[in-house]
């Protein structure tokens, strides 16, 4: 099996190149159009989405859980579905948390929770589908047995937490533009996610130590 | 067991009540309004001691105390006046674009040095518009509590000097900021009030002054005129001082005085007016106003006589801090107190000084008066030398002081024999002391007939002074003693409530032998956590301001939480997804509450049409009759829905026969009475519902203590209690909340019903304790005080439904209608429906349980309810007590204290009845 083969430093490397796509993205928008997520949030978390999706789908797709049952291009699709279903997820769960639903925020909202989407729901679409155990598992973390687990459960839990974090300065009466909706949000989970991806090699490895202790 | 929740509570109850006590003693300063006036004939009839000799004047009928030394006064007042806009910049460290505007001005002082004068007028905080105008009509010193009678309007009940004119006769002219017309309705002759709401608005205010002002000028027919310029203030608000803005509007000022003095000197009518230019208070650089500090306290005070005065005056002004002008000519400044303002434009006028004027006549401002250098008060033959002009004044001031000494001193007394909170009796000790010294003395210097000498003048000025510091500690300082050891008993309270908390949990653990401690360990942390979360968010006046929605965010951020769970133990469930939507429901009623607020709360930037642009909603449905009839119908819909409910829920829960007939009875008139009166607007509908209400209360208790509800299992015994005493609240809770009750009620108990269903999922015990679940019941109540359109702070109090069933105004009734519509959504129901926590799920497994324990577990849920509430308003009163000198303390901070105590009090006081009721 391939993902008996993954290591910390093999989930070091494709988290990198999750966060080259997000590079990738942040520095077109800024060169391209020169464009920032305070001046223009909504153009900027476009093109962050249109780079960091085809990493995403591709990466976790080529991690895939049922690797003799499921081809490649299968997992691929099942990432591409569930985009806009975690995108929804993930708008519905903003705004139940107090995020705007003016007509003006619109295209912002959508293109956030895309991101959004990209960083929690779409690596575990392509990585098990429809399969309820997996996903039970995943959210109740309570045998993270996996080693692709961390690299999904942990950058994705980080990205939420970040952009619940965000949303803390908003009220506040500093009157800076990076405190509108969803500006402060959409930085909160970036960099909840690379903190995520960070930290879920420093897991996987301390993981493996333990089973190989234990095996000994 | 069940003694242990009533002694806890009544211990915490006692606790709070004298930490709230002492750390209101020392924070709030209050002050008693006293509704005497002052009467011409006051003077005559008490024997004061100064009126031994009659006035010269006396065979004309003299409308005041002491006879009038000017004509007319002219009053401009410039909103927001700093001391260093007027006063020449050479006294200052750094000329600064806003300096040396005021030219005009500047140039009368340089010119006429001895009728004019520049003073440096203290004001004494709250340097708020409201309060300061209060000041100086008054000469009072308004706190953020002045107990009167007044409820709701603004308008001044104590004695001021405009009423003062008005009762004699005096015509009085107003134009300009119409908080004048709010404070004073039914005073001016004519009045051009223009709103000052509106901080963007720069010119309104002052245009319409200037084009009323000149006309006015040139006409007789007034005695006093009053112009209220707000564009300075405004100015600084939005711009700050140190900007173009600023400049143009203190040159426009500068413009307008320019044009007032030259017609002053060139009219003859007004060669006896004094014109006096002055701020009501200061502001910092940035435009705030508020607070204590210097920079806000020292506004300005211009006075100026067109008539010539004796060059003698010049004795009588300080020696004072002088600068050269800017046409080089030497420019003098005096200092006075604010204070002063109100008595001293009394003694100028001749009108008596208001009741509860604290000031003292101000010697300078008083010398800068035509009159005051004229014989007024003895025979000619008195003076041996009638020549010295300074001599014929001392003795008029000396009169002047001895009134207004006898006038503070009969304030005094009258105040500390009627109100709330006296002054230490030591001071006041000394005080009476200095006056009976002062008023001997002048007493033998008259029996001696030898004129009033220096000394007399200085004694009652020490004893006025004296006071006037007594005054402002009583009514300005914080007691940080007592502040601090409120705030000690607090904390004290909490490491109590924790400690019975923890006794009656290790207990509950024993009596349950199963093996949940872990989780219920790891959900305790998560529920304080929240609670930290709240409690800390109360330090920045950002999220005091936003409550509602962190209330919300955090409801939302638990309910989330439960869903994941769901997830992890199965299927999510029906009642999670009814409650994120029912949160989002509550989100936008809590942001529509804020959209109101915003439009009078100054602090308050909320774009409302960002938020809440639905507009395009209605548009749709233009035209068709259900769009005009549906926030018609939908209430009695959902009033119908409601009394269904509770119909069906009496009747299957509650299973004493008599009772369940008498409650549903009872709920089903109290639901046709609302209906009627929302249909006919028949006010002895609301009565009813009152009177049912409160008879439905007081037989639950008969009842209890009778023991006809102590039929059947604990758990049903204890939830139709339940039910019995919230259907006895909720019809006079929803009556009052108006047409808005009906589906806020529903959202409560749909609300009240998901977080009941959606606890202790990883439990198999029903019964046992959830503290998420209680922390979802605490931010629920307080997304609901939000939600029905109250915000903490007093405009935010709905006081139309204070007269839901009522026309005339009684204090007491309409204080606790106000206070159930204020509580009853956010505190009564919440706290009597607390049993249903440990009740209602799935009654069939938790039938047969240990009574013990079920007392145990609902015992912790009271402590725990309590708890949260003690937590998060020991917050805010550290949080006020840090941020006293805050600009917004009286317009925020102190509003939020007073609320958040009434409502631990409240809540301390419901968990006692409820200790009594339930256990």
């Amino acid at each position: 099996m391939r993902k008996a083969e993954i290591g910390a430093t093999t989930a070091l490397a494709l988290h990198s190149l999750c966060a080259a796509g997000l590079a990738t993205g942040y520095w077109l928008s800024h060169s391209l159009y020169s464009s920032s997520l305070i001046t223009d949030p909504a153009p900027t978390l476009r093109i962050l989405t249109v780079c960091e999706a085809p990493v995403v789908i591709l990466l976790f797709s080529w991690l895939r859980r049922d690797h003799d049952r499921c081809s490649f291009i299968k997992a691929v699709a099942r990432g591409l579905i569930g985009l806009p279903i975690g995108a929804l997820i993930n708008a519905f769960g903003a705004i139940v948390l107090g995020a705007p639903v003016g007509l003006k925020f619109w295209p912002a909202t959508f293109y956030w929770s895309m991101l959004m989407s990209l960083f929690t729901f779409v690596p575990a679409a392509c990585v098990f589908g429809a399969s309820k155990l997996d996903w039970q598992q995943i959210l109740s973390y309570s045998k993270p047995s996996n080693i692709v687990d961390y690299m999904l459960s942990v950058p994705a839990h980080g990205a939420i937490i970040g952009a619940w974090l965000g949303a803390w300065p908003m009220p506040l009466d500093w009157e800076r533009p990076w405190q509108e909706w969803p500006i402060c949000v959409a930085y909160g989970a970036i960099a909840g996610h690379l903190i995520g991806m960070l930290f879920s090699p420093v897991l996987i490895f301390l993981h493996r130590r333990h089973i190989r202790t234990k095996t000994e | 067991m069940r003694m242990r929740l009533k002694a806890a509570a009544a211990a915490v109850l006692c606790l709070h009540c004298l930490g709230v006590y002492l750390f209101t003693r020392g924070f709030l300063l209050t002050r008693t309004e006293l509704s005497a006036f002052s009467l011409p004939s006051d003077l005559l009839q008490a024997q004061a001691p100064c009126c031994s000799d009659l006035p010269s004047t006396t065979d004309q009928d003299l409308p005041g105390w002491t006879p009038p030394t000017v004509e007319r006064v002219l009053i401009l007042i410039v909103d927001a006046l700093r001391f260093d806009f007027v006063a020449p910049s050479s006294l200052f460290q750094k000329k600064q674009k806003w300096m040396d505007r005021l030219s005009s001005l500047q140039h009368l002082a340089s010119t006429h040095p001895s009728s004019s004068r520049i003073f440096k007028a203290i004001a004494d905080p709250p340097t708020t518009s409201l309060q300061r105008l209060k000041a100086l009509t008054t000469g009072g010193l308004p706190t953020f509590i002045d107990v009167g009678n007044s409820f709701a309007a603004p308008a001044i009940q104590e004695d001021n000097w405009i009423h003062q004119l008005v009762h004699t006769g005096r015509r009085v002219v107003m134009m300009g900021d119409d908080t004048w017309t709010q404070l004073f309705p039914h005073h001016f002759n004519h009045s051009y009030p223009y709103p000052s709401f509106n901080v963007k608005d720069l010119h309104t205010v002052d245009n319409g002054v200037a084009q009323h002002l000149v006309p006015w000028l040139h006409r007789q027919d007034w005695d006093v005129l009053i112009g209220h310029f707000l564009g300075v203030d405004h100015a600084g608000h939005i711009f700050g001082v140190d900007s173009q803005p600023m400049v143009q509007k203190l040159e426009q000022i500068n413009a307008i005085l320019q044009n007032v003095t030259d017609i002053m000197n060139s009219q003859k009518h007004l060669e006896n007016t004094m014109l006096i230019v002055m701020g009501d208070h200061a502001q910092t650089l940035n435009g705030d106003h508020g607070g204590g500090t210097s920079e806000e306290v020292e506004t300005c005070l211009f006075a100026w006589m067109p008539r010539s005065l004796p060059s003698s005056i010049s004795s009588i002004f300080h020696p004072s801090t002088c600068g050269l002008g800017l046409n080089g000519k030497n420019i003098c400044t005096s200092t006075m107190q604010q204070l002063d303002f109100a008595v001293s434009i009394s003694a100028l006028l001749g009108i008596p000084f208001p009741f509860g004027s604290i000031g003292r006549v101000n010697p300078e401002l008083y010398a800068l008066s035509p009159g005051s250098w004229d014989r007024q008060w003895l025979p000619a033959s008195f003076y041996e030398d009638p020549s010295s002009d300074l001599k014929t004044w001392k003795n008029n001031y000396a009169h002047v002081l001895c009134i207004n000494s006898w006038q503070v001193k009969r304030y005094i007394d009258s105040y500390s024999a009627t109100s709330v909170m006296g002054f230490p009796s030591d001071d006041l000790h000394y005080i009476t002391k200095l006056y009976n010294e002062a008023q001997s003395r002048w007493s033998d210097s008259k029996n001696s007939s030898c004129k009033p000498e220096n000394g007399t003048i200085d004694e009652f000025s020490d004893f006025l002074l004296s006071f006037a510091t007594l005054a402002r500690s009583a009514w300005t300082e914080f007691d940080m003693k007592l502040m601090g050891v409120g705030l000690g008993i607090f904390i004290i309270s909490i490491i109590f409530h924790l400690f019975v908390f923890e006794r009656v949990h290790s207990l509950s653990n024993v009596y349950d032998n199963k093996t949940q401690k872990s989780s219920n360990h790891l959900q305790i942390y998560v529920a304080f956590l929240l609670v930290a979360v709240r409690a800390v968010s109360f330090l920045s006046n950002s999220y005091i301001l936003a409550e509602g929605r962190v209330a919300n965010f955090l409801l939302a951020t638990t309910a989330i939480g439960s869903i994941r769970s769901s997830l992890v133990y199965g299927k999510i469930k029906k009642h999670d997804l009814v409650f994120l939507i029912l949160i989002i429901l509550i989100r936008f009623g809590i942001e529509k509450g804020m959209s109101k607020q915003a439009a009078t709360n100054p602090f308050l930037n909320y774009d409302s049409g960002s938020d809440f642009d639905l507009k395009w909603l209605p548009s749709l449905f233009e035209g068709h009759d259900f769009v005009t009839l549906l926030p018609e119908i939908s209430p009695m819909i959902i009033l119908f829905l409601l009394s269904f409910l509770s119909c069906k829920y009496i009747t299957c829960t509650v299973h004493s026969r008599y009772i369940k007939w008498v409650v549903t009875v009872g709920t089903m008139l109290s639901y046709l009475f609302i209906a009627t009166f929302w249909l006919s607007e028949r006010s002895f509908a609301p009565k009813m519902v009152y009177v049912i209400g409160l008879s439905l209360f007081v037989l639950n208790f008969v009842l209890r203590y009778l023991g006809i509800l102590e039929k059947g299992e604990t758990v049903q015994r204890l939830r139709s209690l339940a039910l019995v005493m919230v259907s006895a609240w909720s019809p006079t809770i929803l009556i009052l909340l108006g047409k808005q009750g009906p589906f806020v009620v529903l959202v409560c108990i749909i609300a009240g019903w998901s977080i009941i269903s959606s606890k202790n999922k990883g439990l198999l015990d029903d019964c046992k304790m959830d503290p998420i679940s209680v922390m979802q019941w605490s931010l629920l109540a307080i997304c609901l005080f939000y939600q029905t359109g109250h915000w903490c702070t007093f405009d935010g109090l709905r006081y139309g439904a204070a007269f839901i069933g009522f026309d005339e105004f009684k204090v007491v009734r309409q204080a606790i209608l106000l206070f159930v519509d204020t509580f009853g959504i956010s505190h009564i129901l919440p706290i009597f429906s607390l049993p249903f926590l440990v009740t209602i799920p799935n009654s069939s497994s938790s039938k047969g349980r240990d009574k013990t324990v079920i007392f145990l577990n609902l015992t912790q849920v009271y402590l725990l309810y309590g708890l949260i509430t003690a937590i998060t308003t020991t917050f805010t009163v550290l949080c006020v007590a840090i941020q006293r000198r805050h600009l917004m303390v009286w317009g925020l901070f102190a509003p939020k204290y007073v609320f958040d105590a009434i409502g631990l009090l409240l809540t301390d006081v419901l968990i006692c009845v409820s200790a009594l009721y339930y256990c």
